[in-house]
């Protein structure tokens, strides 16, 4: 649906966007995860013919964007950062116009207008001035906008800054059943969102892709070993020679040390299960083993990883 | 075409919307009334003098009122429009809507004839209060009506400049008070620029009078259409929207 192949943009000397491909299947929804000013508003902007890139090309829906804006434009709709009002109409006459533009038929208008206000909640608000609304209903009527004229592709950037949390839950909700039909990229930068509505995520830094995967897959690959929390109350004694001497474990150290309790991170060899030892050898020295579970890297670590260090990807686990 | 009406329709009602509008037509409506009034008073103390005197052979209203009062507003109108223009692309840069309007099915063309056609139906419905002053004179008087209509079209004429011009200015900035202020001095210089024209040499001074917006007037006011003129006032203001196109597409390669 969105074919995207190197595409690179400058403005003047900065390089906002280097040599950035990929692909989007139909229904898909892709997270566009990055921190500030790595390209991600830019790479939108490109793909909904905002601006042309420098040198490689987009094709969305099967048009590209630059020999064939107005077939791509027709099937897209996008949420920019700051949703586009216009202050002094009222949003039902706001979604009318932008309803003409995306060139509906009159007698749909109406009908169209009227779903998109209720699939993202606004309809209490058809006759208020868009300047007068708050924060979260601007980003709804923003992505009312993007969704009325049905597109194919929708690029939505940040949908949910500035709503509370009952709104985002709604709105990814509302993004969740969009995919499927349509074929969604949404950037942001609060990574549980990624990891509960996207099916796949591009991880950009510094204009360049690093790490295209599903969050599962991500957090998966990145973790090159496995780690285990244990926390033991060892009467004061210290466990690490014990737990050490358990078959698999490659690595202990103490997290935090209480009285007479103690909490450890082991780490083991990766697809070792070390659970029922470790759990035997701490029972068998008479200590009480108060919990044992599996640490698993999240999405902000990875995230963290991948954009600061150079060669993400490696296989020891950072530690915070 | 639809698209093309669609933003000027939005573009009127937003001016409706603000006190842009309001202050526009009234103000207007004021300023042209004065202009009306006086010129009304010194051609009624003419035409005392010379039924008193029987001096400078028949008053003709025509010339002596319709004419000056049509000179003065084409000036009034330069002082007027810019604050019609300012605002449409500037405002949208600013407040991002912009952004929509280029990432809708919309080519620039459409979206700087319908800006135009929007401020240009604003400056008819000026124009159309104006003319509340100049049924006046039908009810008192007989002018002629055609120089009446000529005048009026010139007036639509040379605002579509203006209006053409303040379109490109706007479309350079996303400051409003810039894209006002740059229209005015631009505008200014176009009406002043044939004050030199008599100290000028022939050539400097048929150069100087072909470029002046106000000089193409004159003859619109006289009641005589020349096409000269149309094709001035009209590649002037193809010209306005040819560089306003330009604009928003090398806005974009910016970025």
């Amino acid at each position: 649906m969105i074919d995207v192949q190197h595409l690179t943009k400058r403005y003047g000397r900065v390089t906002a966007v280097d040599d950035v491909s990929f692909r989007v299947e139909k229904g898909e929804i892709l997270g566009f995860l990055g921190p500030n000013g790595a390209g991600k508003t830019t790479t939108m902007r490109v793909l909904t013919g905002y601006m042309p890139p420098t040198e490689g090309r987009a094709l969305v829906a099967g048009h590209d964007i630059l020999e064939a804006p107005l077939e791509a434009k027709r099937r897209t709709g996008y949420l920019p950062e700051t949703p586009p009002l216009y202050p002094e109409m009222t949003v039902r006459d706001y979604l009318m116009f932008v309803a003409t533009i995306n060139g509906l038929a009159s007698a749909e208008r109406r009908r169209r207008v009227e779903t998109a206000m209720e699939r993202t909640r606004v309809a209490d608000m058809a006759s208020r001035h868009c300047g007068k609304l708050s924060k979260g209903y601007r980003q709804r009527v923003g992505l009312a906008q993007a969704i009325l004229h049905n597109p194919d592709v929708l690029i939505l950037d940040e949908p949910t800054a500035g709503l509370d949390p009952k709104q985002i839950h709604e709105t990814r909700d509302l993004i969740k059943s969009l995919g499927g039909d349509h074929t969604v990229i949404l950037s942001t930068h609060i990574l549980p969102e990624v990891a509960q509505t996207c099916s796949r995520v591009v991880i950009i830094n510094k204009g360049r892709v690093v790490a295209i995967d599903t969050p599962e897959n991500l957090t998966a690959r990145l973790r090159g070993a496995e780690t285990m929390f244990v926390q033991v109350d060892s009467a004061g004694a210290d466990a690490t020679p014990v737990i050490a001497a358990v078959p698999g474990v490659t690595g202990v150290t103490i997290a935090a040390r209480r009285d007479e309790q103690a909490s450890y991170e082991v780490a083991s060899e990766r697809g070792h299960d070390i659970r029922r030892q470790l759990a035997a050898a701490i029972v068998t020295q008479g200590w009480g083993l108060l919990e044992l579970r599996p640490l698993r890297m999240s999405l902000e670590e990875i995230f963290l990883q991948l954009t600061t260090e150079e060669n993400a990807g490696g296989a020891e686990v950072p530690r915070a | 075409m639809r698209n093309v009406l669609a933003i000027a329709r939005r573009e009127l009602r937003s001016s409706f919307a603000s006190p842009v509008a309001y202050v526009a037509v009234g103000l207007f409506a004021l300023v042209f009334g004065y202009f009306f009034y006086a010129t009304l008073v010194f051609f009624a103390e003419r035409s005392l003098q010379a039924t008193q005197f029987g001096m400078g052979g028949p008053m003709n209203v025509n010339q002596m009122m319709i004419r000056p009062l049509m000179l003065n507003v084409s000036v009034i109108v330069l002082f007027f429009l810019p604050m019609l223009t300012m605002r449409a692309f500037a405002e949208e840069k600013r407040s991002g809507t912009f952004e929509l309007l280029l990432t809708r099915p919309l080519t620039d063309w459409q979206i700087v004839t319908g800006k135009f056609l929007g401020a240009m139906a604003m400056y008819s419905l000026m124009l159309l209060v104006s003319l509340v002053s100049i049924l006046l004179l039908f009810l008192l008087g007989n002018p002629e009506w055609r120089q009446v209509a000529t005048s009026y079209l010139g007036l639509l004429l040379m605002g579509g400049c203006f209006v053409a011009l303040g379109l490109f200015f706007s479309s350079l900035t996303r400051s409003q008070l810039v894209a006002g202020v740059l229209t005015f001095s631009a505008l200014l210089l176009l009406w002043v620029i044939n004050w030199t024209a008599d100290s000028a040499g022939p050539v400097m001074r048929a150069v100087v009078q072909a470029l002046s917006i106000t000089d193409h007037f004159d003859d619109f006011s006289r009641g005589v259409v020349d096409t000269r003129h149309l094709v001035y006032y009209l590649s002037f203001i193809g010209f306005g929207l040819f560089l306003t196109a330009r604009a928003i597409d090398s806005e974009r390669w910016k970025g």
